[in-house]
């Protein structure tokens, strides 16, 4: 079994180095420091098994472990970390596997040999439990058998298309692979629906004009780079943007 | 973490005793007892009747306490909400009134029906002595019952302090994350191991130690070296230190407990939850006889600040400063921008070390 070590200090990571290297059945593959590298190492080493530090700074573990279920065959989770009440009640209440720190070696063995894929379900109530955001702070799309993370902070909006959604960013765009629906129930706070499979930031709207033919449709700021021509409003839409626009 | 009580609703009700409590009124009563007699005693008069001219004045100065604590028990429940320098003057007034009302009533029933001479003045003189004699009696008692309650605050207040400190210190992340640099260290560097060993000793000897209200600048400083020694073991390069403070003299007194505290918020709320660190700047400057020291860290952008645990520390370390030296101490929290800062602005104590 490969196993990658994911955690923010290099002692930690350091620790359960030695405590693998103790293992013949579970082989150390690579460490990681923080999420973003957690996501991009696993696409490329493929471990069947992330060692995974719940309070990192950027993307924390819960979040990191929601990303790397964008993956074709998502490794299994183990949860590390020192003390996290919150966060270790979710978990035993939804069997999902972790060990505390210090850690002990029989308590990681017996973490491993138990450890499971996690449903991204079981993640999503998990970080609710914890009192951890529900809202991720990225998403994650595939791209040639990598993943990347779009920060939310940089997307201008979502479109639906046939079987993916259309991700416009500060960088480009990118295909990601959920539903329009999940999307907007999580970003609800920062993303206006503004048609039946659009969904754009608040934040980048400029203001709203008439086309031609009588339909409304978004204006965005200059600097989000988006070609806007598609952004119609839909009538059914049209009265909770304004009211959103009028918020801000 | 334990509740946070209000402090300001606790320090009300320490200055005030409770005026409905058996005891109190008990005490209030040997009081007045004991006024009476240095009263009696003070005024002069034939030896024989010593025992009549103090039941007298009991009489009235009876009426006066047991009239005043009544009045004190039913207003209990608004000078508790109204702040301590309201409550003093609202008491103060009302006994007052209380006082100046049962001298006249005195006057006036002597007046009716004392045939005898019970009250040996001039109407006037007797109503502006007990105005004068229940004036300063009333400011004693509650000069008393300041410094009393201000006394125990103090206590109170350094304790919290030891227990947050320990509280922080035993946090669980701190010292179950230090263990496992521990349990990582003995393998791959023993000796600094032994070292990580011995600060974690040190930091737990220096927070349950004594009980001194104030320590030198210089052991305040070492508290705070050595944990900052601990927490780069495990942050590495993420967690720098500058430390700017020549112009300090490392004798001067400061409360205790004060400098680590503060460094740790801003490791634990800002440079942890930085993907690649940050610097903790400590600035110590003097300016005549203050001296002034900021602690300011970086904060991550959109991170929640000050939670919970942050506040209590906070508002201990503020109680503690203006405890120590009234309204010469100030004790700012600047969290405008991207940078956390906390300063503290104090006269120079270099004490009797």
């Amino acid at each position: 079994m490969k196993v990658l070590v994911v955690d923010d200090e290099q002692p930690a990571r350091e620790r359960l180095k030695q405590l693998l290297d103790d293992e013949t059945a579970y082989e150390f593959i690579g460490e990681a420091a923080n999420g973003g590298d957690a996501v991009r190492l696993s696409a490329e080493l493929r471990p069947d098994i992330v060692l995974l530090d719940i309070r990192m700074p950027g993307l924390d573990g819960i979040e990191t472990a929601r990303h790397l279920n964008s993956m074709d065959e998502p490794p299994a989770v183990v949860f590390t970390t020192a003390y996290d009440e919150y966060a270790i009640d979710a978990f035993d209440a939804r069997a999902v596997g972790y060990v505390l720190k210090p850690v002990r070696r029989a308590r990681l063995t017996a973490a491993l040999e138990q450890a499971s894929r996690l449903a991204p379900s079981t993640l999503t109530s998990v970080a609710s439990a914890a009192k951890m955001t529900a809202v991720r702070k990225h998403v994650c799309a595939r791209a040639h058998g990598e993943l990347r993370l779009i920060p939310v902070a940089e997307i201008a909006c979502f479109r639906a298309e046939q079987k993916y959604i259309t991700v416009d960013h500060l960088n480009g765009e990118d295909l990601i692979d959920e539903s329009l629906k999940a999307l907007a129930e999580e970003f609800s706070s920062d993303f206006v629906r503004i048609h039946r499979s659009v969904l754009v930031a608040v934040r980048c709207i400029a203001r709203i004009e008439k086309t031609e033919d009588g339909k409304s449709r978004i204006v965005l700021r200059d600097n989000s780079q988006v070609d806007d021509k598609e952004l119609i409003i839909s009538r059914r839409h049209l009265a909770e943007v304004r009211r959103r626009l009028k918020g801000v | 973490m334990i509740a946070a009580r209000d402090p300001d609703n606790e320090l009300t009700q320490a200055y005030l005793p409770d005026f409905c409590a058996a005891g109190t009124l008990f005490i209030i009563v040997l009081v007045a007892e004991l006024i009476a007699i240095a009263l009696t005693l003070a005024s002069y008069g034939p030896a024989q009747q010593f025992l009549i001219e103090l039941s007298k004045t009991s009489f009235f100065i009876l009426w006066i306490a047991l009239l005043g604590t009544a009045l004190m028990c039913q207003l209990k429940g608004y000078l508790e909400s109204a702040g301590q320098t309201r409550a003093f003057v609202l008491s103060f007034a009302v006994l007052e009134i209380m006082c100046l009302v049962v001298a006249e009533g005195a006057w006036q029933l002597t007046r009716i029906y004392g045939e005898s001479l019970i009250i040996d003045d001039t109407h006037a003189t007797f109503i502006l002595r007990t105005f004068a004699i229940s004036s300063i009696v009333i400011a004693l008692a509650m000069r008393y019952l300041y410094i009393s309650s201000e006394w125990r605050r103090s206590i109170v207040l350094e304790a919290q302090a030891r227990i947050s400190a320990l509280q922080a210190l035993i946090r669980p992340h701190f010292l179950f994350n230090s263990m496992n640099t521990i349990a990582s260290l003995t393998r791959s560097d023993p000796a600094l191991a032994e070292e990580a060993v011995e600060d974690l000793s040190d930091l737990l000897r220096a927070n349950l130690g004594g009980s001194s209200n104030k320590s030198p600048l210089k052991q305040e400083l070492e508290t705070a070296a050595i944990y900052q020694r601990i927490e780069k073991l495990r942050l590495g390069d993420r967690l720098a230190v500058r430390w700017d403070i020549g112009e300090l003299p490392m004798r001067a007194r400061i409360p205790s407990l004060t400098i680590q505290p503060l460094l740790e918020n801003a490791i634990y709320h800002g440079i942890e939850l930085l993907p690649d660190g940050g610097e903790v700047v400590v600035t110590g400057s003097r300016d005549g006889d203050h001296l002034q020291i900021a602690i300011s860290n970086p904060v991550a952008v959109g991170e929640k600040r000050a939670t919970g645990g942050n506040k209590m520390a906070m508002s201990n370390i503020k109680q503690r400063f203006e405890l120590a030296y009234g309204n010469k101490a100030t004790v700012t929290i600047d969290d405008g921008g991207d940078l956390f800062t906390v300063t503290l602005r104090f006269p120079l104590d270099e004490g009797a070390a």
